[in-house]
């Protein structure tokens, strides 16, 4: 029983792992098949990891009703709200055109998620104000490259200094591109490291539990 | 009429988001979880029609493709997850998806992140021709790409300690990583204010007469709200502080 | 001096937020409209659209969310007005669930505007999970990877997709992306063996990270953030949403600085009086 709870999952991303590295590197027509099947069963799988994580989440909301902890009252609104988009988006047929579907999205979807994330304007704002001091040489250069971008990116900042749009695209050209790569360069051989781990089944993390 | 009653709808939401900004408050917790909750449905309405009927019920019925109904299989344990007696089962589903995860991804990203990346810094650093040895600005660029790329590379290396030549070449590289981070930080400040100057844009829109002046009416609305919310917290908080 | 450096950093954080709503109010309600000069990747993306004959297969895949609408969602209006007018054979697709319905819109209205029919000059293929999952088996067979449209269209009997097999059979792709899977997906699953040409679009956070991919020539072009979505209206000569938005951008940044400036003045008059002290 311990193989198939244990064993068998690593022995299965072993195969996994190791027929598609080599598969890469075989253009028959059957190493093609495969990973074309086999890319369309993760395309089904990923659609059931997503109700995973929606039903997660919807476990995590039920918990707050259950305990009463502060705020549970909020978490009728997320269940009622749900289940109101899931019935609309039944009736409209999954269309968005013209439907209850796309009115739910256009004006609650889009404007909440949109409100989200604009709100970060301000406190990016007051982080730079409270926080970005030159307090070092090395602060004072983010400073200094921070300032210099922000200023020649807008028609401003171009019109009132005729060369510094020049100035700010030689720093994401030059030195970003330069620094971005070795960090890219880093965490592709991160990445391959860890992938390796997986296969061989040194790295067990996405298995959970204790068993 | 859909759209004059979407647009106090969304105006609304807008505004109790941003009521936020005052101090957090129940217009902004309904706002957020309303998020939620539509996020969820929406996501739920996707998934079956572009997943369970699109790729899985219709190829397996009209097509034929009945092995998708292993897949599917598959699937379905990934949600044992939730039932303690037969968690372990989930494993096989997500070794499947880690393993092809994990082997598709490493020739690729050793062609695309690596090689080719390596291939572009290693560029000529003088050019040699008719009007004979050049050295002009896009050699310069070239030497301080190769320059940056291994400095900041020296950087990052922890497995040996940072002493004599190796920590020079640290020390330009963290200069490097701060040129790249205040670029990084100006991009942040001009996305962060794109997203809110489109948010205003639409506010300015649905305050015109065409939309009932949405705008203006519901900030005076959630402004009077806060304000009696304000003052009902308070008493709340004397009442309990009086012996 | 020194009590009023240390009362303005210690200013309730309301007020700033107050400066930042009206620096981005007042140029929405009175514009100026400055010059917006095109930069040199904005224009590889435009000028290879523009070099792509009538009839080319050409993929827009919509990768954000309402999240980065105010970005990318210009773009999208820009190089489909562009696609368009160019006649080429538009696929739309997406590969963030949330951003369907965006997707769905901005193909469809814009389709509308420039009079092209849906299934003979455009097809939209919705949304389908897997991210870098559906990029490979786009480029194995693409009818498997979206049999139906998102109309529920049968797409082996659609016109525009005549001879169109998989990602090998598409002249140019254009990724609009907020983060992943995105861009860099598009390149290392999709480029990287299938050979088509990739441009990338994407939000002003993730720019600074694509440029390694633009300077090999990974990508052929990059359209960063609101700027470059201004850039490409005005060369397409056809100014939006993106280009009124400018003036507001110039204005909060040049807020941003001087916030910056202000807080560096009043750190160093406190810390010059505390040196003092000592």
């Amino acid at each position: 029983m311990l193989f198939w709870k244990r064993q068998f999952p690593l022995f299965i991303a072993f195969v996994m792992g190791v027929v598609f590295i080599f598969q890469y590197y075989i253009p028959h027509p059957y190493s093609e098949g495969m990973l074309t099947e086999v890319s369309e069963w993760l395309r089904i799988i990923s659609g059931f990891a997503i109700i995973l994580g929606i039903a997660s989440l919807s476990h995590l909301h039920y918990k707050k009703i259950q305990r009463k902890e502060p705020g549970w009252g909020y978490s009728y609104v997320v269940y009622l709200s749900m289940i109101i988009t899931v019935v609309v988006g039944l009736w409209s047929g999954g269309k968005e055109e013209g439907s209850g579907l796309g009115w739910i999205y256009n004006y609650t979807l889009v404007p909440l998620q949109g409100t989200m994330f604009s709100i970060l304007a301000f406190f990016v704002a007051s982080a730079a104000y409270r926080a970005f001091r030159a307090k070092t040489k090395e602060a004072t250069v983010l400073l200094i490259a921070g300032t210099i971008v922000m200023f020649g990116r807008v028609p401003l900042g171009e019109y009132l200094v005729s060369n510094i749009g020049g100035l700010a695209e030689w720093i994401l050209n030059v030195p970003n591109t330069a620094a971005r790569r070795a960090i890219l360069i880093g965490i592709s051989l991160g990445v391959i490291a860890t992938s390796l781990k997986i296969i061989f089944g040194i790295e067990r993390g996405y298995l959970g539990g204790k068993e | 009429m859909e759209g004059f009653l979407g647009a106090w709808v969304a105006v609304g939401l807008t505004l109790f988001i941003y009521s936020f900004l005052y101090k957090d408050n129940p217009f902004f917790k309904l706002a957020e979880h309303l998020y939620v909750g539509v996020s969820m449905g929406y996501t739920i309405v996707r998934i079956y029609y572009d997943t369970m009927v699109k790729s899985l019920y219709q190829p397996m019925v009209s097509e034929g493709k009945w092995w998708l109904v292993i897949a599917a299989l598959l699937g379905l344990l990934m949600l044992t997850r939730f039932i303690p007696k037969i968690t372990w089962l989930s494993r096989w589903s997500f070794a499947f998806v880690v393993g092809f995860g994990s082997g598709v991804v490493i020739p690729r990203i050793i062609s695309s992140y690596i090689l080719q990346q390596v291939q572009g810094t290693l560029l000529p650093l003088a050019s040699v021709g008719e009007g004979g040895f050049r050295f002009g600005l896009a050699q310069l660029n070239t030497v301080l790409i190769l320059v940056g790329v291994v400095t900041v590379l020296f950087y990052f290396f922890f497995s040996i300690e940072h002493r004599g030549a190796i920590r020079g070449a640290a020390r330009v590289g963290i200069y490097f990583l701060m040129i790249s981070f205040g670029a990084g930080f100006g991009y942040t400040v001009m996305a962060r204010m794109s997203l809110l100057i489109g948010r205003i844009d639409d506010l300015l829109l649905y305050s015109s007469s065409d939309y009932g002046y949405a705008t203006i009416v519901l900030s005076i609305l959630i402004i009077l709200g806060l304000l009696y919310w304000e003052r009902s917290s308070r008493k709340a908080v004397k009442k309990v502080d009086m012996p | 001096m020194r009590s009023f450096a240390e009362k303005m950093l210690a200013i309730d954080r309301r007020w700033i937020f107050g400066l930042i709503a009206l620096a981005t109010l007042l140029p929405l309600l009175y514009p100026v409209g400055l010059p917006i000069r095109p930069s040199p990747q904005v224009k590889n993306v435009y000028e290879y659209i523009e070099g792509l004959p009538e009839g080319s297969v050409f993929l827009l895949s919509m990768d954000f969310d309402p999240a980065s609408k105010p970005e990318l969602y210009p773009m999208a209006v820009s190089i489909l007005r562009h696609a368009f007018k160019k006649n080429l054979r538009m696929m739309g697709m997406t590969l963030w669930v949330t951003g369907t319905g965006m997707a769905e819109k901005v193909i469809s209205d814009v389709a509308q505007e420039m009079g092209k029919q849906r299934g003979t000059d455009y097809v939209f293929l919705g949304f389908t999970p897997g991210s870098s999952a559906v990029i490979l088996n786009m480029g194995q067979d693409l009818l498997a990877t979206f049999p139906k449209d998102h109309y529920g269209m049968p797409t082996s009997e659609l016109p525009v997709l005549k001879g169109v097999r998989s990602l090998r059979d598409v002249q140019y792709a254009v990724s609009l992306a907020a983060g992943s899977p995105g861009i860099e997906t598009w390149y290392v699953y999709g480029k990287d063996k299938y050979k088509f040409e990739l441009g990338g679009g994407c939000t002003a956070v993730a720019a600074p990270g694509i440029y390694p991919l633009l300077q090999t020539g990974q990508i052929n072009g990059l359209i960063g953030g609101l700027r470059g979505a201004a850039e490409y209206e005005t060369l397409l000569e056809r100014k939006g949403k993106a280009t009124s938005g400018m003036d507001a951008q110039s204005a909060t940044h040049f807020m941003i600085i001087l916030l910056i400036l202000a807080c560096n003045l009043f750190y160093f008059v406190t810390r010059r009086k505390d040196t003092r002290r000592r």
